[in-house]
């Protein structure tokens, strides 16, 4: 037996049940799309007939069509090939009649373009959009999931769920066509199951119908189709509406992992819960917090069950009584440290000091930037820069003033010619002789204590603890200094003598 | 019942002709020629392909259709010498392609014609110009129109009784002016159109160099190519639509 929804579908746009007005909005788009020469997005639910009314559409304006959808692989060179070659040329058969040669092109689940698998894709259909001499329709579930410049470039057009009420009849029909009895509480179960899922429920007719000539209302399979609830659905039932128990239900058919329900979950419960309520539900985000934290110490994932009945079922209980009105959920904030300058500089602290970079990050890097506040005082900010080996922007991370400054530009100039001034000071005139003259050998010597000293000097202008502990790390890292020079002196008097000695 | 035998150069030929536009195809096995014909899936070019039986070694068939996977089909060609020659026989029962090439033999899965693309009814066009041309005088446009833009302009100069082959990029133009000397033969008529590089390059690559190709071209309208391989027992029709005029 052939598929009823392939069979049925229908051929023409007025055939299309439900959505009335984004039917005749389609038909106008593509009526009068010689104007205007815009793709469409047309977005909504699984199985409301946005493919079908594509595929109608090119039927009733006579359109040939190309479709490119979700089992084809779409990487930026597979699009260019089979949808850009389609959009920059008339077709074969209509341009042979002398007539515009127009077809279709239809991408089926436009926001599923796969970031790594469909490399390139996403931007490829981008330009093509605007590029296109075709008509052009993308089809997608969810229209934010497509990127702002790709929803700018295009009209839409949004599907709604069809109601059950619009469902019915075309159950109906299928049935007459069929020659199957039928009872009409069966088919309105049927339309109930598949909330909104017009080609859910012709397949539920089909699975109904199978070797029968009757549907009754027992032979209509009682269980409902799995669905998958979305964040914010999720987000209302817990921190509003639903029982510990519903809330971890539903828990069960997000499409999120515990780690990730967790921020969001944490995020947005200020926004609803008050007073008594919120020390409860911390109290147990903590706790899923603890197992998330011992699933990744053992790597056993079957903990992740206790952080979700703690983020779902212990949030709901921690609510007193059930909340209204309409929350604006927002993205959890702190996905990831992206803070390159800061990595940067912790670890560059943390190679010279001989720390970990938790350690350079939480009790070094702080007292740098209250000492070096705006690059004041300046020569110490200069002996910092020299001893960490910092560039420009990682003066600015740490002492706030703007990277492309003046004054932070000619610090690191100042630190680098301190760096080699110091080097020639300790290498003990194993350089003497280059242009810059290994004669003044002394007086550079002086200049790179001289710098140490300004380190030391800094103590004065803050007199508090953090200034103390400060100084304790800007001893430790000049004595550290220190010992370097004197290790290279070592080395270079060992066996190996300097061009000078001889002269 | 297909029974044939070909040497491998002109079943290679043949199928690299098809293989430029289209994955898979439908092979006609008529009873005196083997004819494929394909539409690309963006429904922009076409190739018309006839193999005459004399083309064979031997030919036997009765008019049946099969479906192939053609880089399959090619990537067994290939494992022939030039010289060698290439048994086919289809299995009827089990829908199968038994190939024999030098004591290596193969079993091709056959692909079911319906579920390949339907090529659509192309009417007879009548196109006003006719150029016959070398392979190697195309080839050249087409490689120099490569070097600017992607797209090509043909053109028939009907008072100096020219062939133009150009392209215009952003910055810089080419334009490969053929004149009587240069072309086999000539009939001027109204001809100019834009076609996509990409398809008339991947062309180009079939179209043997010392080929003689038939340039059939009108104004916005779609050009015809033909040319013969395999001793003049092979004839290939491409057809290209042409290319939407941005403003």
């Amino acid at each position: 037996m052939s598929d009823w929804t392939e069979k049925y579908r229908p051929r023409s746009l007025s055939a299309i049940r439900g959505n009335n007005k984004a039917r005749d909005q389609f038909r106008e788009w593509a009526e009068s799309w010689d104007d205007h020469g815009d793709a469409i997005i047309v977005y909504g639910s699984p199985g409301v007939g946005k493919t079908s009314a594509a595929h109608a559409l090119a039927n009733d304006m006579g359109w040939e069509t190309v479709e490119l959808n979700a089992s084809d692989q779409r990487t930026a060179s597979v699009i260019e090939r089979f949808a850009g070659r389609a959009a920059m040329n008339a077709t074969l058969g209509g341009s042979s009649k002398g007539e515009s040669g127009r077809q279709l092109i239809v991408l089926d689940e436009a926001d599923n373009i796969h970031g790594n698998y469909d490399r390139g894709g996403a931007r490829a259909i981008t330009k093509l959009v605007k590029e296109a001499g075709q008509p052009m329709v993308l089809i997608a579930n969810e229209f934010y999931e497509m990127s702002r410049g790709l929803r700018n470039a295009c009209e839409s057009i949004e599907f709604r769920d069809v109601s059950a009420r619009s469902i019915v009849p075309v159950l109906r029909d299928i049935c007459r066509q069929e020659g199957i009895e039928y009872q009409s509480e069966a088919l309105q179960r049927i339309a109930d199951a598949n909330s909104g899922d017009l080609r859910g429920a012709v397949n539920d007719l089909q699975a109904a119908a199978e070797g029968r000539d009757e549907i009754t209302e027992e032979s209509v399979a009682t269980s409902d189709r799995d669905r998958s609830v979305g964040i914010f659905e999720f987000l209302d039932q817990v921190l509003k509406e639903e029982s510990a128990q519903q809330a971890l239900y539903t828990s069960y058919d997000v499409d999120e992992t515990p780690d990730d329900l967790t921020k969001w979950v944490e995020d947005n419960m200020l926004d609803v819960y008050e007073g008594e309520e919120i020390a409860r539900a911390y109290e147990f985000l903590a706790n899923a917090d603890r197992w998330l934290g011992r699933v990744r110490a053992s790597q056993d994932y079957s903990y992740w069950r206790y952080a979700g009945d703690n983020l779902a079922a212990g949030v709901a209980a921690a609510r007193d009584g059930t909340k209204g009105g309409w929350t604006r959920y927002g993205r959890p904030q702190f996905w990831r440290s992206k803070d390159k300058t800061g990595d940067e500089v912790a670890r560059r602290v943390a190679e010279s000091s001989g720390v970990s970079m938790s350690i350079a990050r939480r009790r070094i890097v702080p007292y740098l930037s209250v000492m070096t506040h705006h690059c004041k005082p300046r020569d110490l900010t200069v002996a910092m820069a020299a001893y960490y080996e910092f560039e420009e922007k990682h003066v600015a991370h740490v002492t706030g003033s703007g990277e492309s400054t003046n004054k932070v530009q000619s610090i690191v100039e100042d630190a680098g010619e301190l760096r080699g001034e110091a080097m020639e000071a300790h290498s003990g005139g194993a350089f003497a002789g280059t242009p810059s003259g290994g004669s003044d050998g002394d007086a550079e010597a002086a200049g790179g204590s001289d710098s140490a000293d300004g380190v030391e000097s800094t103590d004065d202008p803050d007199g508090t603890d953090s200034a103390a502990e400060a100084a304790e790390v800007d001893d430790s890292a000049s004595e550290s200094a220190a010992d370097g020079g004197d290790a290279d002196e070592a080395d270079s008097d060992d066996g190996q003598s300097g061009l000078t000695d001889f002269f | 019942m297909f029974q044939a035998i070909v040497s491998a150069s002109t079943l290679r030929d043949a199928l690299d002709s098809v293989s430029v536009l289209v994955d898979e195809c439908k092979i006609r096995l008529n009873e005196d020629e083997l004819a494929i014909r394909a539409v690309d899936p963006a429904n922009v070019g076409m190739v018309d392909l006839t193999l005459d039986a004399a083309a064979f070694e031997s030919y036997e068939a009765d008019g049946g259709v099969i479906g192939v996977n053609l880089s399959r089909l090619e990537d067994i060609a290939g494992m022939a010498n030039t010289g060698d020659l290439v048994h086919l026989e289809l299995d009827e029962e089990t829908r199968k392609l038994h190939i024999q090439i030098e004591g290596l033999s193969y079993t091709l899965a056959l692909i079911d014609p319906d579920s390949i693309r339907q090529e659509p009814d192309i009417p007879d066009l009548d196109l006003p110009a006719t150029i016959v041309v070398e392979g190697t005088h195309l080839d050249r446009g087409i490689k120099a129109a490569d070097m600017v833009s992607d797209h090509i302009g043909l053109r028939v100069d009907e008072a100096d009784e020219t062939f133009h082959i150009e392209a215009e990029g952003d910055t810089d133009d080419v334009d490969l002016e053929l004149g009587r000397d240069d072309l086999i033969d000539l009939s001027a008529g109204p001809a100019d159109s834009l076609f996509s590089l990409d398809y008339l390059k991947d062309m180009n690559k079939a179209i043997p160099s010392d080929a003689e190709v038939t340039v059939e071209l009108g104004e916005e309208f779609p050009v015809k190519l033909h040319y013969e391989f395999g001793e003049g027992m092979g004839h290939v029709t491409y057809m290209l639509a042409p290319r939407i005029q941005s403003d």
